[in-house]
């Protein structure tokens, strides 16, 4: 079945999130093309072992539109089956222009797929992941959005053989401005082996200084919930959940988060959870490797101490 | 101008969801997904700054209609309903469709979502129904700025960006910069006065097929049988303990 993967840039790079779903389709064995939306100039997107072509618009337009309709030229001179994309931003919007244009639905949150005499069954998290379900897709050509973090990245080499094209703009194309990219410092939310996420129960932005120095000691990540997204104390980078990021660390420490759903949904496959919380029937104790009943504001401090 | 803005009735989140065969089982009375109500805030600013007409367009099984009741109640002027019990577990593209009728029914310039649904998050809805009514979209809009114009902040993958608003688009809002009113005792009121039009499948233009079929739905509980601790100030020490039993440290 005749692949196509859309991907996405960030940082000048490709996304992890491509890096994953390309990792995946290799050992799948499919015959696969990338093509790659962005607006930034990028070297090294390209590879000797599969196309990659680069649709670039201009840095301060929005113009996934067309994006979309040069996409639909490739698929149908190449005659592409399957279409696979992660479901972040660029990926969803051009999935979702081209399922209108090819009058299929796609299929989104998706964990994992096979493709078994083409046919196509999808497994997808439902429920904030506490259920899943399987899909049979029975379409000429179908469209995939994939969670992030659903497969493991494998070595996937990358030069700078790869063709770029400048997308032509229209009256869909948007003028943006006041283009603000989120400096990154320290490791990563998605790369980190260990991540320390803050919630409410941090009880003010303050004693985020207590999760700052323990993820120093620890070479840490730092995420947070929503609520204290919300409330301004972190950046909406550091997010983890539903409508943040995705972390899969060896180690998990949640710090005063109760939570729910839409944050678990965002780390809940983490390999070691631990959970510090006063109350003791907070939800996240019941996905929680270990669990300490007790105050964030005496715990840390002293974890740091002994660090 | 002329203002559509969604509102998805859901069951109540309080409450554990229930599934039947991977569709979402919903009672006779739902509620307003939260996450339209950033939405609807934006639509009701969008009113006060251009004298707007505001319309709740939404597609839902026949019920109570609390939910549309709530949605009236934050402002709106009225609310356009289709109700019909053919289109349980639509997928996507079926709902954008009928969505876009309904938008279109009202002569909509501009067409609010929220980013993605509380029960369903799919995140795919407001971008079909741009390329459907084909005016452009502007996805994960986190703030709004108003003074001589209308400034959109919206989120990419790698920060924000700025947008001026246009004379037609779709918007999605994500839950964050903007915060819903909350309705008082005169707007709750108020809203049982509004007009709600429902009306059926037949009333409008729409045909497609359903492509996918859903199979076995399983329950992944992730439920862990971990070993929990009060800390009686030594909880540290069986945190490090750990983390150098698992060679983190
Ligand atoms: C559509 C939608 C999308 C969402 N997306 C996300 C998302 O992506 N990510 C996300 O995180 N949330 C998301 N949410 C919000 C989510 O539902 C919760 O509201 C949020 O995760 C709660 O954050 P919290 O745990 O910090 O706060 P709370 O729920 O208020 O929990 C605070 C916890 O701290 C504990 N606590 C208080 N003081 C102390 C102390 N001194 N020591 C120890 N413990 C203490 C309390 O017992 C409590 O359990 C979303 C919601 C919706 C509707
Ligand atoms: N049945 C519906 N009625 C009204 N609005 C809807 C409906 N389904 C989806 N939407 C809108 O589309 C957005 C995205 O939905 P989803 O694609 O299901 O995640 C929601 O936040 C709503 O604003």
């Amino acid at each position: 079945m005749k692949t196509l993967v859309i991907g996405e840039i960030v940082n000048d790079e490709l996304s992890s999130g491509t890096l994953e779903i390309i990792s995946k389709i290799k050992v799948l064995n499919l015959d696969f093309s990338v093509i790659t939306v962005g607006n930034a100039d990028v070297t090294n997107i390209g590879s000797d072992s599969f196309s990659n072509l680069y649709l670039k618009s201009s840095s301060n337009k929005l113009n996934l539109f067309n994006c979309a309709n040069e996409i639909k030229k490739f698929i149908n001179e190449k005659e592409i089956g399957l279409v696979l994309s992660n479901s972040s931003y660029i990926g969803r919007d051009i999935i979702a222009f081209l399922s209108v244009d090819y009058k299929t639905s796609p299929v989104s949150n998706v964990i994992n797929f096979e493709i078994d005499n083409n046919e196509i069954k999808t497994i997808n998290s439902i429920n904030g992941g506490e259920s899943e379900y399987i899909t049979k897709l029975t379409s000429d050509i179908n469209f995939i959005l994939i969670r992030p973090k659903s497969f493991d990245q494998t070595e996937v080499t990358l030069n700078d053989n790869f063709e770029t094209i400048d997308v032509a703009e229209n009256e869909y194309s948007l003028d943006v401005f006041d283009v603000h990219i989120e400096e990154k410092t320290g490791p990563q939310l998605e790369d980190s082996k260990i991540v320390i996420s803050a919630g409410r129960g941090m009880v003010e932005a303050s004693n985020l200084k207590l999760i700052e120095d323990l993820a120093s000691k620890l070479n840490a990540a730092i995420g947070g919930t929503r609520a204290i997204v919300d409330a301004g104390w972190m950046p909406y980078s550091n997010q983890v959940g539903q409508t943040g990021k995705t972390v899969k660390p060896d180690v998990y420490i949640a710090c005063g988060i109760s939570g729910a759903t839409q944050h678990q949904v965002g780390m809940k496959d983490s390999k070691y959870i631990i959970a510090i919380n006063k109350d003791e029937e907070a939800p996240i104790f019941q996905i929680s490797d270990l669990g300490i009943v007790g105050d964030t504001l005496s715990v840390i401090p002293k974890l740091i101490e002994n660090l | 101008m002329k203002i559509a803005v969604c509102a998805k009735q859901i069951p109540d989140p309080a409450n554990p969801i229930e599934y039947s065969n991977g569709n979402v089982i919903r009672p006779e009375e739902q509620v307003l997904d939260d996450t339209d109500r950033y939405g609807i805030e934006v639509a009701l600013l969008l009113k006060e700054k251009y004298d707007a007409e505001v319309t709740v367009i939404s597609m839902t099984k026949i019920g109570t209609q609390k939910g549309i009741q709530q949605a009236l109640q934050m402002g709106p002027d009225k609310a356009l309903v289709l109700e019909d019990e053919t289109l349980i577990g639509a997928n996507s593209l079926m709902t954008s469709n009928v969505l876009s009728e309904l938008a279109k029914n009202v002569e909509a310039d501009i067409v609010i979502f929220g980013t993605e649904s509380t029960d369903g998050y799919a995140g795919v809805v407001p971008q079909q129904v741009s390329r459907i009514l084909n005016i452009p979209c502007i996805s994960y809009v986190k703030n709004i700025e108003i003074d001589n114009d209308v400034t959109l902040t919206r989120q990419t993958i790698e920060g924000s960006e700025k947008i001026k608003l246009p004379e037609k688009c779709v918007i999605s809002v994500t839950a964050s910069g903007v915060e819903p009113r909350y309705p008082n005792f005169k707007d709750i009121m108020a809203a049982k006065n509004k007009e709600v039009n429902i009306i059926s499948i037949n009333d409008i233009d729409f045909n497609i097929d359903q492509n996918m079929e859903f199979n076995e739905l399983n329950d992944i509980s992730s439920s862990k049988d971990g070993e929990k601790i009060t800390d009686e100030g030594e909880a540290y020490q069986v945190i490090l303990d750990k983390l150098k039993e698992i060679k983190a440290l």
